[in-house]
């Protein structure tokens, strides 16, 4: 058997080796609480403030700004639900983009249903969110925006310091889910004008179920989580140690070697993308310059995605799709049908992202598999018009 | 059982799907279930011959736009009916086709219905067929006057004449109804400061020019045909229109920006 081409880094990522070594001994011999005033949990304090600063200077917060969670979605929920209960005299109104990640989408269905008024705002053909239709959406209600950096599917990077600046200026806090983003581009809250901000350990080769929500000083939220008063009363329970120590040490590292991983993930990027442009009727998703340097996102036109993810399966290739058979719902994906595409093309879509441990071979063999698989895949399907055929003379 | 999580056997009808192509000829028919816009979309044919009085299923032979799982049990419902007489293979049930396929995951199952289906429509069409010759109705032509909303956004993401600012189009998603070759002209025009037009038609064809046919079929214009504008909709501008797929007898969504209809 050949070894497995993973291309599907969006998904989920492997630990950095690194980072796992300095994580082993956080399970056994520095088994400390923070909270313990004996020097064992004095020693574990002073690691949770080294891993707080690493992840502050990696986004250009403060220390104080960063809370640590368990993971990314709970950060969403702790922003979203949190502050809109925190400040719900201010008003009722959240604003979010149509292509949030589903995290994001199904806190906002909760927040409705608890009384709270949401409104989408749609995005272009390319998947940026148009500042003008934002700004007309606001309205005294509004309390808070929630625009992802970058989208997790077709890779998109929004204008998110004009949208923090709109915010700021209307006295509206401004969160981002930064997911998708964080370690493929420089972040900075500052310079962004963001309020509150979620980040995933995983995303940044760290290990899972930890995460960081960043709170601007001034801004407040309502726990989610109510206990022993960690994380200054705003994330009760215990620190999960060997997470943050992973999650502190994979922002370092991230931070010194994101430039030069950046360039290399671009490199395939636009190498997978020109040539799977190269297969008659495929189309690019997304933008073509302002997207993620690890996102390629192609479709092709009269074929299904999950049977296109199977037989790159057989082939050892792991990748992924906006195909509605792969999702739970079975309804093809939100984000490329608000880019204005039609469900047949929607479901016909491929997503690679490579990532740190990408080789240059991997990226040989998925250009190999290609055009194979999507002929025979054509071959079969009825719906495949090469578009000479819809025309007459 | 995750959606990926398929018995061998479904794998293998999968990867060397038999029966794969169509059947011609006055013996044959075609049964069509299934919706691309849900994601499958599948056609089996049958080839009937009658032998001492019965009429038996000769050939099978099917097209599928799907998932592995679609692909699958439509490759077994082709095999599975070979030699059957019409009556039996009525008969056959969607868990019949699972069962040969040694299970379907939950979520797939309504897959191997659209199987089943597609074959049952298939023998009924040959069944009409031969009792009488059934004439399908033509699309009627597009009437762009019944649109709602096309007043309400005039201006407003709606355009009616041909003499316009282009620029003002720049990567803008933009809906154009065919009416004739001057929207084929403009649809092509647009396409030099957007990359998506939409040219949309209620014909199963768009007739025009060899020079205009040529250009469009090497364009980006993205060609809907048997497609109608029912709707605009937005909240202050154009956002999305309702379109309705004459073929299937569905409405959808589509989120565009523009909508240009020249009458």
């Amino acid at each position: 058997m050949m070894d497995e081409v993973y291309l599907d880094y969006q998904s989920a990522k492997p630990v950095d080796p690194r980072v796992l070594e300095l994580m082993r001994p956080y399970f056994t011999k520095h088994y400390g609480n923070p909270s313990a005033l004996h020097s064992i949990g004095d020693r574990a304090t002073e690691v949770l403030e080294k891993s707080r600063e690493k992840i502050s200077r990696f986004i250009n917060a403060d220390p104080g700004e960063i809370i640590f969670t368990s993971g990314a979605t709970e950060s969403n929920n702790m922003a979203l639900i949190g502050y809109a209960l925190r400040n719900k005299r201010k008003g009722n109104h959240i604003i979010i983009s149509e292509i949030e990640h589903i995290s994001i989408r199904n806190i906002a269905k909760y927040l409705e249903r608890e009384g709270f008024k949401v409104t989408r705002v749609p995005v272009n053909l390319y998947g940026r969110l148009d500042i003008k239709k934002l700004e007309r959406r606001i309205t005294p209600e509004t309390i808070l925006i929630s625009v992802g950096y970058a989208n997790n599917e077709i890779g998109t990077i929004q204008s998110v310091s004009k949208i923090g600046k709109l915010a700021e200026e209307r006295g509206i806090a401004f969160h981002t889910d930064a997911v998708a983003a964080e370690g493929l581009i420089p972040i900075d809250v500052k310079r962004d004008h963001i309020h509150l901000m979620s980040l995933s350990s995983n995303d940044l080769y760290g290990p899972k179920g930890v995460g960081v929500l960043y709170m601007k000083k001034k801004y407040r939220v309502n726990p989610l989580i109510i206990g022993g008063g960690q994380e200054r009363g705003l994330r009760s329970g215990s620190e999960n140690m060997p997470g943050i120590v992973g999650m502190g040490y994979a922002a370092e590292i991230t931070q010194k070697e994101m430039k030069k991983e950046s360039e290399k993930l671009e490199k395939y990027r636009d190498r997978l993308i020109k040539e799977l442009l190269e297969i008659p009727d495929s189309y690019l998703n997304g933008h073509p310059t302002k997207r993620l340097p690890n996102n390629a996102h192609v479709r092709f036109e009269g074929l299904e995605g999950e049977a296109l993810l199977l037989s790159f399966k057989d082939k050892g290739i792991a990748v992924s799709t906006g195909s509605a058979c792969t999702s739970k719902t079975l309804e093809p994906s939100h984000t490329l049908i608000a880019t204005g595409l039609t469900h047949e093309e929607a479901h016909g879509s491929l997503q690679l992202t490579p990532g740190r441990f990408t080789q240059d071979e991997d990226i040989d063999r998925i250009l190999d598999a290609t055009p194979e698989i999507v002929q025979r895949l054509r071959e079969m399907s009825p719906i495949y018009k090469p578009k000479e055929k819809m025309i007459s003379k | 059982m995750k959606s990926t999580q398929y018995s061998e056997k479904t794998l293998d009808h999968f990867r060397n799907p038999r029966n794969v192509g169509v059947l011609e000829g006055n013996d044959v028919a075609v049964g069509r279930v299934g919706n691309p816009t849900c994601g499958d979309l599948m056609e089996v044919f049958i080839k009937v011959k009658n032998v001492d009085g019965v009429d038996i299923i000769e050939d099978a032979k099917f097209r599928t736009f799907g998932c592995g799982s679609a692909i699958a049990t439509s490759s077994m419902t082709t095999e599975m009916v070979k030699g059957m007489s019409l009556d039996e293979a009525l008969e056959i049930t969607r868990d019949d086709v699972a069962t040969e396929l040694d299970g379907l995951p939950p979520i797939k199952m309504h897959c191997s219905n659209l199987a089943a289906d597609a074959l049952h429509e298939a023998i009924k069409n040959y069944q009409a067929a031969v009792e009488k010759e059934i004439e399908l109705p033509e699309d009627v032509p597009s009437a762009p006057s019944c649109i709602i909303g096309r007043e309400e956004f005039l201006d407003r993401g709606v355009y009616h004449s041909v003499i316009m600012d282009i620029d003002e189009f720049e990567d803008k998603r933009t809906l154009v109804l065919h009416t004739g070759d001057e929207s084929i002209d403009m649809a092509l025009e647009l396409t030099s400061v957007t990359e998506r037009v939409i040219l949309l038609t209620p014909a199963e064809m768009i007739h025009t020019t060899e020079e205009l046919a040529e250009e469009l079929a090497n364009s980006s214009v993205k060609v809907l045909t048997q497609s109608r504008l029912l709707e605009v909709r937005g909240e202050f501008e154009v956002e999305r229109v309702l379109v309705k797929n004459l073929d299937e007898d569905e409405d959808y969504e589509l989120h565009v920006d523009a909508v240009v209809i020249i009458d």
